[in-house]
């Protein structure tokens, strides 16, 4: 379930910010609100009346319109063609009336301060521009609410400066802007209003100037959440895992991990903390092997840095990937075949070079049994599960075969709180059991309350080591930013 | 999200999701009755009564002669359905198992031609030859897909039109080719009988033989069944097929296994040619049967990539086939025939997908009721 009694009420003339983590329901509420996902229950109502939407087309008819944050753009068209694209104006039955078209989206763009030229080509034009385009092409059909999807996810502190600018516009000639963001000093800066969702369901309305960035981010994450602390220290001085120099360049030559260092020892959680996109995800699918990347790797004894995949699996390498209906598991197979992802050079799981079905079987059994996934039974496809369940699963696989070394990269999103606890449990076990842990998540209490170590990564490098034993999530979250101090 | 993502409908049209219970019988049933029907309206158009043309087919087809005709297409559509099947397991779409099977065939048949050896021997080394061929020419666009990104679609459509080039240049007389006398037609040196696999008499009522090599795809059904459900290779092959970034995420090497795969399909394409080859033409000729791996394609998305399904295509796309030879005789385009098989393709996978999307809704609902009543007081459960 990804929403649940989700209230929003937005005044007409307000900029209005949806916060909330990543999963926590901010994109499906949208998709509710633009129609491309119907309630299972629910009513909206605009301006009074309620209504229902099936497609977008009559989410656009009641005067409801989306910019998504990626843009849906011919490049080889100029503005006007990609704007009447779709909803081309006609002249006499069959011709288009571009003359029309170009008055009123000249007319559109000067009453809003847009600054867009009919006549360009779209790829002529700067990201902001773009997103302008697409503003201007929800404004030409007539809508009157705008929802913003992760606007300035694109954009470059100038661009996001002046979207605001035109966000103000827009808002002052009664128009109503639904803004959708995680970064909250922007919400601050731009919102009338803002409502706050954690875990698919609304938990607050409040308003910029009765709230801080710190409040906020509370009601984001959650206080009353349980603790993810650990008790007494299980550290040992046996390095497990040493990375040097790690480094992974994108196609472009940019550097996107730049020379990481860390050791972790057994009975060690590692936490790496980060505003996502610093480089994290690329930093395990470099320790994973998935990725090509300089520097490098050692594993107890082993320099693996050369190593494929699947060799660094067999030495004892546990991955609970960030994505796992992407990464983690095979969807539409069932839970048995998922316990053999990952492990199919092993036993139980394989005989040589044949799979031992009874074999996998009987342990996915015992996964299920230990790590409580609640599943009617092991011949259920994995789609059928929870987001926690899966999740349990997978740590119940990555933690068989007596792992050395765990890397667990966002365990616990998106998973609701009785199976986050029950993950914390799972993880400190691991740790308890003498395993490297190398934890990354954008959950700051999570990072914290697990962390043995913890280290900041911003633009890819290592810019802070904190200790978790004495920093606030608020110090924490302003090194991850580069804006302060860590304690 | 915990929401489950859902398969594609690729996935699906391509047998990468796994369907269960009576739906894998009743969706093609229902669709072969939609298609007779569509094929009866047509009838109705063109002004032939659909009832008695369709029993005239039926009446036709069951004679002991067409059985075998229909056997022996079916040995060929099958070998040729599973080579394009290997692909799809894995998301590889063999377009190319027609140039594959053609240059197999006209290369064997021209080391087959050259050489005498102890029968077994000699038919080994055809078979060999051929399926060496069908998998080095699919490995070029393997290869161009692991090196350079190349889609298989482009490169193996591509090369059939240059196989068919380079076949016509082999099949000359300065090169592989013969006078085939009695005609003016040029074919590759016959085949010796040592060559030669003797047909079967399985069909009593008739002296025709049916394809000793039936053998040999039957065979074949049963190793692709085993090799990709029993094996560790299997799995991988339908791991990278079902999710490339989770089978990535477990180590599976996705650039090898596209390779291996494509090979893998280019050697059961070379096999194609063969039942034709060694137990009727014992030459590569002029008139050897072309587009058999188009075929393939259609069967392979009738039967689901599944080998016993595959089979049942094969043999009622090749029962249609045979059966449509008696149309011409009552003035009737045997053109219906390929109008019935389109349609039968077309029915066939929307029926799959409706019930599939019914099934998949139907489980997820089932598991959330055992759950919710297993444990009522738990918050945790599945999503719905």
């Amino acid at each position: 379930m990804a929403n649940r009694d989700v209230s929003l009420s937005v005044w007409q003339g307000h900029v209005h910010a949806i916060v909330g983590e990543n999963g926590a329901g901010k994109s499906t509420l949208m998709k509710i609100l633009y129609g491309m996902q119907r309630p299972d229950e629910g009513e909206i109502r605009v301006n009074g009346t309620a209504v229902t939407f099936r497609t977008p087309g009559d989410a656009i008819a009641a005067g409801i319109g989306m910019v998504h944050q990626h843009f849906m753009l011919a490049d080889n068209l100029t503005v006007l063609e990609n704007v009447v694209l779709g909803s081309e104006p006609r002249k006499g039955g069959v011709a288009l009336d571009f003359g029309a078209a170009r008055k009123k989206i000249i007319q559109i763009s000067d009453s809003y301060g847009l600054g867009l030229d009919p006549d360009v080509t779209v790829e002529d034009l700067g990201v902001g521009a773009r997103q302008r385009v697409e503003i201007l092409k929800v404004l030409y059909r007539g809508a009157r609410i705008l929802i913003l999807d992760e606007p300035t996810a694109v954009l470059v502190p100038h661009e996001v400066e002046e979207l605001f600018a035109n966000l103000r516009e827009l808002v002052r000639e009664g128009l109503t802007i639904i803004f959708i963001s995680h970064k909250l000093d922007e919400v601050l800066s731009v919102a009338d209003a803002i409502t706050v969702i954690r875990r698919g369901t609304t938990v607050a309305s409040v308003v910029p100037k009765d709230v801080t960035a710190r409040q906020l981010a509370e009601l984001m994450v959650g206080s009353e959440l349980p603790s993810p602390e650990t008790r007494e220290s299980t550290v040992t001085d046996v390095v497990a895992v040493s990375v040097r120099g790690l480094s992974v360049q994108s196609p472009e030559g940019r550097s996107i991990v730049d020379g990481v260092d860390f050791d972790i020892r057994k009975g060690e959680v590692l936490g790496i903390a980060g505003v996502e996109g610093n480089g994290q995800a690329e930093l395990v699918e470099a320790v994973m092997g998935m990725r090509v990347a300089g520097g490098e790797i050692r594993l107890g004894e082993h320099d693996i840095s050369a190593w494929p995949t699947l060799r660094r699996r067999e030495a004892g390498i546990g991955y609970i990937p960030e994505d796992r209906h992407r990464q983690g598991l095979l969807l539409e197979a069932p839970l048995w075949e998922n316990r053999i992802l990952g492990h199919q050079t092993r036993r139980p799981n394989v005989r040589g070079f044949w799979i031992d079905r009874a074999g996998a079987r009987k342990d996915t059994q015992r996964i299920v049994e230990e790590y409580d996934v609640r599943t009617p039974g092991i011949d259920v496809d994995a789609s059928a599960l929870s987001g926690g369940n899966q999740q349990k699963l997978i740590i119940g696989r990555e933690m068989s075969g007596d792992p050395v070394f765990l890397i667990a990269s966002h365990p616990t999103r998106g998973v609701d709180v009785g199976a986050q606890a029950a993950i914390w449990d799972h993880l400190r076990a691991a740790r308890a059991a003498g395993l490297a842990v190398l934890l990354i998540s954008a959950d700051l209490d999570e990072l914290i309350g697990l962390s043995d170590t913890l280290k900041v990564l911003l633009r890819g490098r290592i810019v802070a080591d904190v200790d978790p034993r004495n920093v606030t999530p608020e110090q924490l979250g302003s090194a991850m930013t580069g804006a302060g101090e860590a304690a | 999200m915990s929401g489950p993502a859902k398969s594609t409908f690729a996935d699906r049209l391509l047998g990468r999701v796994r369907l269960r219970g009576p739906v894998v019988l009743v969706a093609p049933i229902l669709a072969i009755v939609f298609a007779g029907l569509i094929t009866s309206i047509v009838l109705l158009i063109t002004g032939d009564p659909p009832l008695d043309t369709l029993l005239l087919m039926v009446e036709y087809g069951t004679r002991p002669r067409s059985i075998v005709l229909t056997l022996n297409s079916a040995t060929y559509y099958y070998l040729s359905a599973l080579a394009v099947a290997i692909g799809f397991r894995m998301n590889l779409f063999n377009i190319g198992v027609d140039g594959q099977y053609r240059l197999a065939a006209l290369v064997a048949a021209a080391v087959g031609g050259a050489v005498t050896l102890p029968a077994p021997l000699h038919v080994a080394l055809i078979i060999f030859v051929a399926m060496v061929v069908g998998a080095g020419w699919a490995s070029i666009a393997g290869l161009l897909k692991v090196r350079r990104g190349v889609s298989e679609v482009i490169s193996t459509i591509m090369l059939n039109a240059i196989a068919t080039a380079l076949g016509a240049w082999l099949l000359n007389k300065d090169r592989f080719a013969v006078e085939v006398s009695g005609s003016n037609n040029i074919g590759t040196k016959p085949i010796g009988a040592s060559g030669q696999v003797p047909g079967l008499e399985l069909i009593p009522g008739t002296t025709s033989k049916v394809f000793g090599l039936i053998i040999l795809a039957i065979a074949m059904g049963i190793l692709y069944h085993v090799l990709i459900n029993k094996t560790r290779f299997g799995f991988d092959l339908r791991a990278t097929g079902r999710s490339e970034s989770a089978a990535v995420a477990s180590g599976v090497n996705v650039k090898r296994m596209v390779l291996i795969a494509m090979m893998l399909s280019g050697a059961m394409a070379g096999l194609v040619g063969m039942p034709q080859l060694l137990g009727a033409s014992y030459s590569y000729s002029l008139d050897f049967p072309t587009g058999l791996g188009f075929i393939g394609i259609a069967i392979a998305l009738l039967g689901r990539n599944n080998p016993v399904g595959i089979a049942f295509g094969a043999l009622l796309w090749a029962f249609l086939d045979t059966s449509s030879n008696i149309l011409q005789l009552h003035e009737i385009s045997p053109d219906i025939v390929q109008i019935m098989q389109g349609t039968i393709v077309l029915s066939v996978i929307v029926a799959y997908e409706l019930v599939h999307r019914y099934q998949i809704s139907a489980g997820q609902r089932r598991v959330s009721r055992q759950l919710a009543s297993a444990t009522p007081t738990q918050a945790e459960g599945a999503s719905a």
